[in-house]
């Protein structure tokens, strides 16, 4: 009798893992398209008014690349070109006079996944409830955005003012045109009565049968696997926007442990398109001859927009040194860390010089090269940070090889979160820089949870280098660059996500900030930006290691084809075929066997 | 104890343990006498394959020699494109359409293939066409470095300058010159080629393993000392000190090492973390087993007829145990000495492979070059066998090494397991 028992429940548990098993893998693999490296643990909701819905795929919204897969911006943002592409949104937008409203029509085509057409009055109601609730987007915004309205059927979104009179910042607004979700006011209203208006409780709501303008909707989530399924009426393949449906029918993502096992699933191409660093790429196809694709197959294989930045942390006395600063930005050997820890993923400080801009060719026009050239510095001169120091006063005088400041060796710590290989090499080559100067540096690296809450708080002592990344490419930059590397106002705020990580404070690197964003004269601008960059490679308060992909996109060629490459002449960032412009990819994709 | 170590080397396991242990630990001692470099200096940009690296700069410089090798044109034919190469142009030329009569891959037809090669492929072509099995960006990636190695290598004859400036001469260089290795400037030999960071993988494996040894050693002298101690006292003295140690020592039987080992070496955090405080943590985390059996031992022994003896001879207590009681457990103290050697390296190397070893700055130790090895995918995307594989080998070897010496030496001492 036991053992017909244990047989039962045996072939029940073999039935049960069957069953789950069949449920995940019942997507058809020549109609789905497989992400790798953007859903880690399971998706918690699909709200787009929401907080900490974890779901990768449906919203991840940042100016410079919003997941547009199932809600949908009123513009795309492209990289490339740095230009807004209409989604929602109807042409381009107008600025009046004194750049204090900004005027948008919808396009008339726009259809939400109910039928009823997306509408003027969705996009002043997406505000008004993230005002009424407080979101994100109310909290990013607010300071910037004083209100939205329905003016004979376009949407005029009105700055705020400042006390003179001026708008507080267009620049920001033209992120909140990439980088808001636009939702239903139907939805949107009826969510609110159904938690009669409690904020905490609509923030939270996972909401799986919202209503959606995108392309693909919610289809199937559990904890190995989120997918998605394609809306066959969404309004895109209409001839005023895409003309025809995106060519996968599913978007699907296995959510994978770590990313070893995303790599390893990669290889197999159980993956068509990953956004994750791998050290060595080429190596996958010229060693392992597997059918994977960067954008380009040559050094740094991507576009790379953004630069991981080591801060000093000004709230140390030796850090408040410039010199200290500046010699040890000079030792570092940045041409190891791009080779080593990048593995060439970048270019080299030889080829495009530091300043505060990324090395896309729209940003690097924006300042005057010859005026920064004597403030540039390549690296791995330690001779040169040696007589800075040493004209300093900073000397080692006890003989232990160690240089003290104020009668105490000086030691510091490196820090970035554990397991992100390419920074923790970077830090590693920081410290050694350190040992070569007579400076002791200590790479340490800290888990993530831990990182995380000490570098963001307004003020610390624990981590005196450690490592961020500033704004990329995105429509407000490379002012929002200048104004995260030193902008005071985030000097002393907890909880701080935007910039100035290491608390530097400087006047008239804030009377720059506030001017750029006002200024329309390309000769001023320019000026402006010079200054910015000459106050920054002078102070030093920190110093980008590499330049670095906005987001890592390589493409398994198994089964679908057709992925952006350079000079394709499409114009279509290698965005993992999700973000802002970069959507535009999926309509391109062909099947590799066709039939 | 003549006799003791002529039975013990008699023992065929031991003497294979022993000598593998004497092998890797003579080369840890020996090899830094050959080669002085920093184990720690990048030399090499990234992963770089085992082999002899060649200065190409110095070569110029280097005699030339006139040597006729028959097969110098197929080697070097086969070295730039190799028979799955001229497959893969064959294919294309094929799928393209183009006339592919009388051309194949064999070496004597190599410039026919070229020829139609050349005749043919476009990259901007295959680009717009999208041939049968070349539509992906991946394949026509290949055909483009193929096509470029093609160009550059195979028909390109070669000249090298010498001097700079206005005294630059241009020579030509003889497919028949050969230059002496021994006579290049520069070279450099990489038997196990180098690691993430570039460095010289056989030199830092070789400090590894000398640090891994060190901190196995304290280790296990610190776990075995404190085991012995404790079991000792714990056994000889009996009564309220017996109970007492032994609830200290329950509560570390209780606890996970593993797991304690980690929370104490997360809470010190990477900067105090030097190799002699790891070591002597994880000594201090695994002395309970010894202490239990020691004690077990010593109660056996304390009611010997010798011990009595001593003790109405008034003998001290620290007398009797040292005279007594030790010289019949110091066998399996040694045994277990050995075994603590063993899991105290291997505890290091799993807590360096979690990103938890020693400061990694400063020295290599042989989980730290897993960690790395883990981390810029040595075994996925990078490919490089020989950053992580050497490793585990010699943390095997160590550890093989070690308990076979322990089972030999058990067969000596332990009268049951005799022959």
């Amino acid at each position: 009798m036991k053992k017909i028992l244990a047989l039962l429940l045996a072939a029940i548990m073999c039935l049960g893992a069957v069953s789950a098993l069949a449920e995940v893998t019942d997507l058809p693999r020549n109609e789905t398209l497989y992400f790798g490296g953007q859903q880690w643990d399971p998706v918690v909701g699909y709200n787009p008014l929401g907080d900490n819905m974890n779901n990768g795929l449906a919203l991840s919204a940042a100016p410079r690349g919003t997941r547009t897969c199932m809600f949908e911006t009123l513009y795309m943002f492209n990289g490339l070109d740095g230009q807004l592409y209409p989604l929602l949104a109807d042409g381009a937008y107008e600025w009046n006079e004194d750049l204090t409203a900004l005027t948008l029509k919808i396009k008339p085509a726009a259809k939400w996944s109910d039928g009823t057409p997306v509408t003027a009055d969705d996009v002043v109601a997406t505000w008004d409830v993230s005002t009424k609730i407080q979101n994100g987007t109310y909290t990013g915004y607010a300071p910037y955005i004083e209100g939205i309205e329905n003016v004979d059927g376009a949407v005029v979104i009105k700055c705020k003012l400042n006390d003179a009179g001026q708008p507080a910042n267009p620049l920001q607004v033209l992120n909140f045109l990439t980088g808001v979700y636009i939702v239903q006011k139907d939805w949107a209203e009826a969510l609110c009565a159904k938690h009669n208006d409690d904020a905490t409780a609509i923030r939270t709501d996972p909401t799986p049968d919202a209503v959606y303008s995108g392309p693909y909707g919610p289809y199937f989530a559990n904890d190995q696997l989120v997918a998605f399924v394609r809306n066959d009426n969404y309004w895109g393949q209409d001839a005023s926007m895409w003309g025809k449906l995106p060519a996968p029918k599913y978007l699907a993502h296995t959510i994978y442990k770590d990313n070893d096992a995303t790599l390893v699933a990669f290889q197999a191409g159980q993956i068509d398109v990953n956004q994750q660093f791998i050290a060595n790429v080429q190596k996958l196809w010229e060693e392992q001859g597997l059918p994977i694709a960067t954008y380009s197959d040559e050094p740094p294989y991507g576009i790379c927009a953004t630069m991981p930045t080591a801060w000093y942390n000004m709230d140390i006395p030796v850090l408040q040194v410039k010199e200290v600063r500046k010699a040890i930005a000079m030792a570092v050997d940045y041409d190891n860390i791009i080779e080593n820890a990048m593995t060439n993923q970048s270019p080299s400080f030889a080829d495009v010089p530091r300043s505060v801009m990324n090395p896309t060719d729209g940003e690097q026009a924006l300042y005057d090269h010859e005026a920064v050239a004597d403030l540039q510095w390549v690296g791995k001169d330690i001779e040169g940070a040696k007589a800075l120091l040493d004209s300093a006063g900073i000397v080692d005088s006890d003989g232990d090889g160690w240089r003290e400041y104020n009668g105490e060796k000086i030691s510091l710590k490196a820090c970035c979160p554990d397991g992100w290989t390419d920074w923790q090499a970077a830090m590693n080559m920081v410290a050694e820089a350190g040992k070569a100067i007579g400076i002791e540096i200590i790479a340490t690296f800290p888990t993530w949870d831990q990182y995380q809450t000490v570098f963001t708080k307004g003020s610390q002592t624990e981590y005196e280098i450690f490592m961020w990344s500033p704004a990329g490419a995105e429509p407000a930059a490379p002012w929002s660059r200048v104004r995260a590397f030193m902008s005071s106002e985030f000097v002393g705020v907890d909880n701080n996500w935007s910039g100035n990580f290491g608390h530097y404070k400087n006047e008239r690197i804030d009377e720059i900030i506030r001017q750029i964003p006002l200024t329309t004269d390309p000769a001023e601008l320019k000026a402006l930006y010079t200054e910015a960059t000459q106050i920054y490679l002078d102070e030093v308060p920190s110093f980008s290691l590499m330049y670095r992909p906005e987001c890592f996109h390589a493409v398994n060629e198994t089964v679908w084809t057709g992925y952006p490459e350079k000079d394709d002449g499409n114009n279509i960032p290698p965005m993992d075929c999700t973000d802002g412009y970069g959507i535009a990819a999926l309509y391109n994709l062909e099947l590799v066997d066709a039939e | 104890m003549k006799h003791t170590l002529k039975n013990v080397f008699h023992s065929p396991r031991f003497l294979v343990g022993f000598i593998i242990f004497m092998t890797i630990l003579l080369t840890v001692l020996i090899y830094p006498y050959f080669v002085q470099r920093d184990p720690l200096q990048g030399l090499g940009k990234g992963f770089l394959s085992p082999g002899t690296y060649v200065s190409v700069y110095d070569t110029n410089n280097a005699g030339t020699y006139r040597v006729e090798l028959p097969e110098a044109n197929d080697n070097r034919l086969e070295a730039s494109v190799p028979v799955k190469d001229r497959q893969t142009m064959l294919d294309y030329l094929t799928a393209m359409g183009a006339d592919v009569s009388g051309l194949d891959t064999s070496n004597e037809n190599f410039h026919a293939l070229l020829e139609a090669w050349n005749a043919n492929y476009d990259e901007a072509d295959a680009k717009k066409n999208k041939y049968d099995g070349f539509a992906t960006q991946a394949k026509r990636n290949e055909l483009r470095r193929l096509n470029n190695r093609l160009t550059s290598d195979v028909t390109a004859a070669m000249s090298v300058t010498k001097g700079e400036g206005e005294a630059a001469t241009v020579a030509s260089v003889a497919t028949s010159d050969y230059v002496k290795v021994s006579e290049v400037a520069n070279s450099i030999s990489l038997p196990l080629g180098t690691d993430n960071f570039g460095r010289d993988t056989l030199t830092e494996l070789v400090k590894a393993t000398g640090i891994s040894l060190l901190v196995g050693l304290i280790a296990g002298s610190i776990a075995t000392l404190l085991g012995l101690l404790v079991g000792l006292l714990a056994g000889y003295v009996g009564g309220i000190v017996d109970d007492i140690l032994m609830f200290i020592a329950n509560i570390f039987t209780v606890i996970p090492g593993f797991v304690l080992l980690i929370l104490i070496y997360s809470a010190l955090g990477a900067e105090s973390r030097g190799i002699t405080t790891c070591a002597v943590i994880i000594g201090i985390t695994s002395w309970v087993w010894t202490a239990r059996s020691v004690r077990s031992q010593v109660i056996s022994l304390r009611n010997r007829d010798h011990v009595n003896l001593s003790k109405l001879s008034g003998h001290s207590l620290f007398r009797i145990v040292t005279t007594d009681i030790l010289p019949y457990i110091m066998s399996y103290v040694v045994m277990a000495f050995i075994l603590q050697v063993s899991s105290g390296i291997l505890a290091e190397a799993q807590l360096s492979m979690l990103g938890l070893g020693p400061n990694p700055n400063e020295l290599p130790t042989l989980g730290l070059m897993m960690n790395w090895a883990k981390l810029f995918g040595a075994y996925t995307s990078s490919n490089a066998w020989w950053a992580y594989f050497p490793v585990i080998l010699v943390i095997a070897l160590i550890s093989f090494s070690l308990n076979l010496m322990n089972t030999g030496l058990d067969q000596v001492f332990n009268p049951t397991l005799r022959d």
